[in-house]
């Protein structure tokens, strides 16, 4: 049998011994993720408990001020009609604030499924910002904001450019984030809405000067549910949905968001999102031709 | 008969109760198709990452919530679980790494190892691990899958 000496003992005691300290040390650190993982987790689920009570506000309220309003308006009599206007522009305020809720929740589940699949078209970029900031046209002038769209494309703002993407979805995406900006920025301030690309990746910046995000909460913003303020007097309504929507969607489509933020100066969410692939006629279409078909012999079978 | 083909991508799932050729390419992904038998019908995921952990949406880009969905979808569609077979593809290490957190390919294949024997069911087939990527076709119809090793590192 050999005979080991004493050092070389030693030395594999040492060994063993670094090897074992090696596996605790991972071990702790994997226990404190778990732990982390575990908090969210409960957050998550308690958001979530909250979500439900919540679309007491945010859903049947609206809808009872939308009847009310309505009501309120059949019954004006004729020489009154000028009252209507702000009766109307109400309904329109809530309305629409509900219509964006709702389509946020319908994209959420979706994505939650899984059965979303992106749809590429021809998009053309800065029409589909324009009608957008047209939308957020009455929530803007409300708070005196400005919506102004800049271009780095080479195209002036209001001319044609065209990029392959799912239309879809990318509204949803660019809704949220001009919807965030109007929705947290100080009054009388400028909304930036920039488009530029990088590479071949089209991006598009919403720049707002408002109360920004701190860097605690920037891990934290694309969570599910997550909402910053949710104090009871909380003068900004929603379900902490929109952002955690954008960032399922960008995966879907291959891009992705960025977050740039000085507190009540300045804040900058980019998202960057390549050309989409346009299939054809429905079937599976692979860029490098027909490497996808299985007919040859290198495939196997399972 | 030629039969409709649908292109998965990652994140999402595909089940269906008429055969298709579903399509989808995978790096360090890893795709889990399920096939009943007994009513000739299946049904595939393709995940990224192995755990939610609360972070965003709970979408089947994650593993453990993926495996539920798509057997839930394979019930709907009248399914006994007890007559569902899987088979696991993917989970290649197309980047170069020795930290032991990133080899997300190996995580996502032991979360599918393990749900499916949570769940109970037979994995009766399977491709996993490597250096390289994978274009599978699945066929809903008959469970069959092929397989094709791609050399190219793949992001899916």
């Amino acid at each position: 049998m050999y005979k080991i000496t004493d050092e070389e003992l030693l030395q594999e005691l040492e060994k063993r011994f670094s090897e074992n300290k090696n596996s605790i040390k991972e071990l702790q650190k994997l226990t404190k993720q778990l732990k982390e993982v575990n908090g969210r987790l409960e957050e998550s689920e308690s958001l979530k408990s909250h979500f439900i009570s919540n679309i007491t506000n945010e859903i049947i309220n609206p809808f009872a001020a939308i009847l009310g309003l309505s009501r309120n308006i059949l019954d004006v009599k004729k020489e009154d009609w000028n009252k209507v206007i702000s009766m109307v522009q109400m309904i329109h305020s809530e309305a629409f604030h509900l219509d964006f809720q709702l389509k946020n929740i319908f994209a959420a589940a979706k994505l939650e499924a899984g059965d979303w699949m992106p749809e590429i078209v021809k998009v053309d970029i800065f029409q589909m910002i324009d009608n957008l900031a047209e939308t957020f046209k009455y929530e803007s002038n409300k708070k005196g904001l400005t919506i102004l769209v800049e271009s780095e494309l080479g195209a002036p703002p209001g001319s044609s450019f065209y990029f392959y993407t799912d239309a879809e979805k990318l509204k949803i995406i660019l809704s949220n984030l001009i919807s965030n900006a109007v929705n947290f920025s100080h009054n009388e301030k400028d909304i930036i809405v920039k488009v530029w690309l990088k590479e071949t990746k089209l991006c598009v910046s919403v720049i707002d000067h408002g109360v920004g995000v701190s860097e605690v909460n920037k891990k934290i913003i694309f969570d599910r549910f997550k909402r910053l303020d949710t104090g009871i007097n909380s003068i900004n309504r929603g379900h902490g949905l929109g952002l955690s929507v954008n960032k399922a969607i960008l995966d879907l489509l291959n891009g992705f968001i960025e977050l740039e933020s000085y507190p009540n100066k300045k804040t900058t969410f980019t998202v960057c999102l390549p050309q989409g692939e346009v299939p054809e006629d429905d079937s599976f279409e692979s860029s490098d031709g027909n490497e996808f078909l299985f007919d040859d012999d290198n495939s196997e079978m399972f | 008969m030629e039969l409709k083909t649908h292109f998965l991508y990652p994140s999402t799932l595909f089940a269906s109760k008429t055969p298709y050729l579903v399509n989808t390419i995978l790096g360090s992904c890893v795709a889990v198709c399920m096939y009943d038998p007994v009513l000739k019908i299946g049904g595939i995921n393709h995940y990224m990452l192995p755990l939610w952990n609360g972070e965003g949406l709970a979408s089947p880009k994650y593993g453990n919530i993926a495996i539920e969905k798509l057997l839930e979808k394979m019930t709907n569609n009248g399914s006994k679980k007890s007559n569902i077979i899987a088979k696991v593809f993917g989970g290649g290490e197309v980047i170069d790494t020795n930290i032991s957190q990133f080899h997300i390919g190996e995580r996502n294949i032991l979360i599918a190892q393990q749900v499916l024997k949570e769940l109970n069911i037979r994995i009766s087939g399977q491709s996993l691990g490597g250096k390289n990527g994978r274009k599978i076709q699945f066929n809903t119809g008959t469970g069959a899958v092929l397989q094709k090793i791609i050399q190219k590192s793949l992001p899916g």
